[in-house]
């Protein structure tokens, strides 16, 4: 496989008032192969959001490389065709809202890009489709609550469809279904559709889903493995900042007290059956 | 402080084609010194409700008590009762204005008439209580400070009224784990020892069956089911017909027992999960 992504050696300082600095990310280097789910972890002010903004250009390093398909982000040629490629979906949906109906915010990056009308509005009909917003296609986005403007944003992005889906905390706001969907969604454009996932979040759970998780703290890469790997074994997350999800966490208490629970056990599902 | 809501129905935009009814038909009572937990899917009304709660808006039928009378009947002051019941809104740190932590605290008790060393001594209070040493924190910028500070500087603004009741919207959303813990650790001191009503809005069920004393659970704009959480947790139908889910630690004990093994299912932390698995496993190997 290919890296989609690669980052070298990078650092991003950011300026503050007068000759006062904070660096953000320092001297970290990682690939993300074309195809695969990245989950990427770390607590408050490690520097994940930074360091995803430099994953379409909106950041450029202050030193180090950051390549998307062999393009530099620092070239500012490339950052159309970088943008294209790579789709971002912040945290916030207000910031990210700008047509007055539902159905008109998800065709404005296509009509952006130049496409035919017609294809504009059949990509614009299976997208609210699959995000589950098709019966609020007419309805202006205030209408909405936090949860469904989320799916929106989303929305807006997937029907673009780029290579490579950004997503910084995507489901901080959604409710239980809401997120399954919107994760059941992601988890869909990556193994079907093939399309590159780097999601943050907060949620431990959400990070057992990945192919690879990155833990970030303090602008370095802490760990780097299967979600196995990182939440399996006894590594302390806690002094991360982080936490053990339910399963692993329960799974290690049995264990301790006596109960033979197979490695590996990640899902309440797998954990389920080995109890009963 | 007592809260009813009676026959509460509110309508959005009544008479525009928009007009969506967000709330059908509420009662409900919130008692002095409890801890409730409001629950619904993304569009359910929970945060339309909460907004009756401090009189942001005006039931467009039926009506909200607190303490036995009607909250819009005229001369009850609406805005006396705004700072007896707080409300901190989604991402509070957005609402932070001022130059410094100490003048963005001091905004709420001037608002209400108070001056020089009381409410000096009120923000001092409220900074300690939320754990923001006073010295430290109160010639910062707001601006400068770190996500969960924010919150927690919002957070003492509210706590600077003097508030009986708080009423938190996600008011943990997006913070780390280890942040999250914390602030809501916060959250339970004040109940506890401050005796305050807590009112939290949430997607997160864990938290929300750990915490509570009573859950409300709304389904489009309906009160679908109300009561301790291993009372609504054991209703799982309705709470998934809900757009909800039962906490993973429900739906594991659930599991279990219906396998057949006689374990307990209103347990809501991991580590009593454990404790009850084992002592379960010990008397079934004895």
């Amino acid at each position: 496989m290919e890296a989609i992504i690669q980052v070298r050696n990078l650092t991003h300082d950011y300026q503050l008032s007068g000759n006062e600095m904070i660096r953000a990310i320092e001297d970290l280097s990682l690939e993300i192969e074309e195809g695969s789910y990245v989950a990427l972890v770390g607590p408050n002010g490690s520097g994940k959001s930074t360091l995803a903004r430099h994953f379409n250009a909106i950041l450029t390093p202050t030193s180090g490389e950051v390549m998307v398909d062999g393009l530099s982000t620092a070239d500012e040629q490339n950052c159309w065709e970088i943008r294209r490629r790579v789709g971002m979906v912040f945290q916030n949906p207000d910031n990210q809202i700008v047509a007055t109906t539902v159905e008109e915010d998800v065709a404005f990056g296509l009509e952006n890009l130049g496409v035919a009308p017609e294809l504009i509005r059949r990509r614009v009909a299976e997208t609210l489709d699959m995000i589950g917003l098709s019966s609020y296609a007419q309805q202006p986005p205030h209408l909405l609550s936090g949860g469904q403007k989320q799916k929106l944003s989303i929305a807006g992005i997937i029907a673009m469809r780029p290579r490579c889906l950004v997503l910084d905390e995507p489901t901080a706001m959604l409710d239980p279904r809401g997120r399954t969907e919107v994760l059941g969604t992601v988890k869909q454009l990556n193994s079907q559709e093939k399309i590159t996932v780097v999601h943050i979040t907060h949620f431990m759970e959400e990070a057992l889903e990945a192919d690879q998780v990155v833990v970030l703290a303090e602008g370095k890469i802490v760990r780097i493995g299967e979600p196995q790997e990182i939440f399996g074994g006894e590594l302390n997350l806690e002094e991360l900042g982080l936490e053990v999800p339910t399963v692993p966490k329960l799974a290690h208490i049995l264990r301790q007290g006596g109960l033979k629970i197979p490695d590996g056990v990640l899902s309440m599902e797998q954990l389920v059956n080995s109890l009963c | 402080m007592l809260i009813e809501a009676r026959h509460l129905s509110y309508t959005y935009m009544p008479g525009t084609p928009f007009q969506i009814q967000a709330l059908k038909d509420i009662n409900l009572t919130v008692h002095k010194g409890e801890f409730v937990g409001v629950i619904g899917e993304t569009g359910s009304g929970k945060t339309t409700l909460i907004q009756h709660f401090n009189g942001l808006l005006k039931p467009t039928e039926g009506e909200l008590l607190v303490n036995g009378e009607n909250v819009w009947t005229e001369g009850t002051g609406l805005r006396q009762l705004r700072s007896r019941i707080a409300l901190l809104f989604q991402f509070p740190e957005h609402q932070l204005f001022e130059e410094t932590v100490f003048k963005d605290i001091a905004f709420g008790p001037r608002n209400m008439g108070l001056e020089g060393s009381e409410v000096e001594k009120r923000v001092r209070y409220s900074m300690e209580l939320m754990g923001l040493k006073y010295s430290l924190y109160k010639d910062r910028s707001p601006f400068s400070l770190s996500g969960g500070e924010k919150r927690r500087t919002a957070m003492a603004g509210i706590m600077a009224m003097d508030p009986e009741v708080i009423i938190l919207d996600e008011p943990a959303a997006g913070m780390d784990p280890l942040g999250r813990r914390k602030f809501m650790e916060k959250i339970c001191m004040l109940h506890r020892d401050e005796k305050i009503t807590v009112i939290l809005v949430t997607h997160n069920m864990e938290e929300v069956s750990r915490l509570a004393d009573r859950l409300f659970v709304l389904s489009q704009g309906k009160m679908v089911l109300e009561g301790k959480p291993s009372l609504v947790f054991n209703s799982p139908d309705t709470i998934r017909e809900a757009g909800l889910d039962i906490p993973s630690l429900t739906y594991l004990l659930t599991r279990m027992r219906e396998s057949g093994k006689e374990i307990r299912t209103d347990i809501f932390t991991v580590e009593e999960a454990g404790e009850e698995i084992l002592r379960f496993c010990g008397e079934a190997n004895r």
